[in-house]
């Protein structure tokens, strides 16, 4: 005993005795041991077999490059301008003729929002369809 | 058969044997399925966490520094896990007239009278721990059960002495009552 008890106590005590002894543990069920290590044979298996970096966040990866390529050719392709290596790619933008439409409503136009805002939000949904384009296709690869 | 103490099995096993880790498995699956058990106060809980606890000890195993012993570890790990599942679950508080009767119910299930009466205490003792709160039936289960000391107590459950005796002191108090009021509710019922 690690401390001393008073007779109620120790009534206590011998009551506990009598019903929970090292004799009378539950033992775990036929197969436990078997189960477990079947578990942990499939777990050292699967991270055997891990993935490396690229191949884990290739989406993200390939979704970055794309908004990087994106970013460049913004830069990279003057206004106007079909003399230089984008040229290419610019005539054929321009050859597809995308005009935003003008906003013929006065207390829109009245906003004083930055010129740019209309070609963020196109960028954005580009970049949310080819996300979504991503995505699907590499899920359907892993299943 | 060889037997080996723990150490030489976790070192074969953090060389590579996998197959080492089922004789750490084989000797303290009782103890860490009871002491489950006794927590969460359901077989099939008992053993899920029982399994989880060396699937989380085999993964941790390099990082298990041998301060304490491998199954002072191990208990610690299952001691959490299932005192954890046991908080995260609404349970419902047993009424003590949800208890069956007396041993006699008990005959049913077991072959004779002996084995009955054992059900019914460790039934009764199983109804008791779940009335108190989750980390007391930890203390009791290996404090009783187990046989430890206060020290070793303390190492599971990171509480300290003066804390376990006093839990230890509420608990076997709260367990009592109820064990006495159950008796004394089967001697009515028989009158």
């Amino acid at each position: 005993m690690f401390f001393t008890m008073n007779k109620h106590e120790q009534y206590e005590e011998d009551l506990l005795r009598k019903f929970m002894n090292p004799g009378k543990i539950e033992k775990a069920p036929e197969g436990f041991t078997s189960k477990t290590l079947t578990r942990i044979q499939i777990e050292a298996q699967s991270s055997g077999l891990k993935k490396g970096f690229f191949v884990r966040n290739r989406m993200p990866l390939i979704s970055a490059a794309v908004i990087a390529g994106f970013i460049i050719i913004a830069v990279f392709i003057p206004s106007g301008n079909t003399d230089s290596s984008g040229s290419a790619i610019w005539q054929n933008i321009r050859s597809l003729e995308i005009a935003l439409p003008n906003l013929s409503n006065d207390y829109i136009q009245n906003l004083t929002l930055p010129g740019w805002i209309p070609y963020a939000v196109t960028a954005f949904l580009l970049l949310g369809f080819i996300d979504r384009v991503l995505s699907g296709f590499f899920n359907r690869q892993e299943k | 058969m060889e037997h080996r103490n723990d150490t030489y099995y976790i070192e074969q096993v953090l060389q590579g044997n996998i197959n080492a880790f089922s004789h750490l498995v084989d000797r303290h699956k009782d103890k860490a399925y009871n002491l489950a058990f006794r927590i969460c106060g359901n077989r099939e809980e008992a053993e899920e966490i029982a399994q989880d606890a060396f699937i989380k000890a085999y993964r941790s195993l390099k990082n298990f520094k041998k301060k304490s012993s491998f199954a002072t570890w191990l208990y610690r790990i299952v001691y959490n896990t299932a005192a954890s599942l046991v908080r995260s679950r609404k349970q419902r508080v047993l009424a003590l007239e949800e208890f069956p009767a007396d041993a006699a119910d008990f005959l049913g299930f077991s072959g004779n009278e002996e084995a009955a009466a054992e059900d019914y205490r460790n039934s009764l003792i199983n109804f008791a721990l779940q009335k108190i709160p989750e980390e007391d039936r930890g203390l009791i289960t290996l404090y009783y059960y187990d046989d430890l000391d206060t020290e070793e107590i303390s190492k599971i459950t990171g509480i300290n002495k003066p804390g376990i005796k006093v839990r230890l002191f509420r608990a076997r108090k709260k367990m009592a009552e109820i064990i006495v009021k159950v008796e004394q509710k089967n001697v009515f019922y028989h009158e």
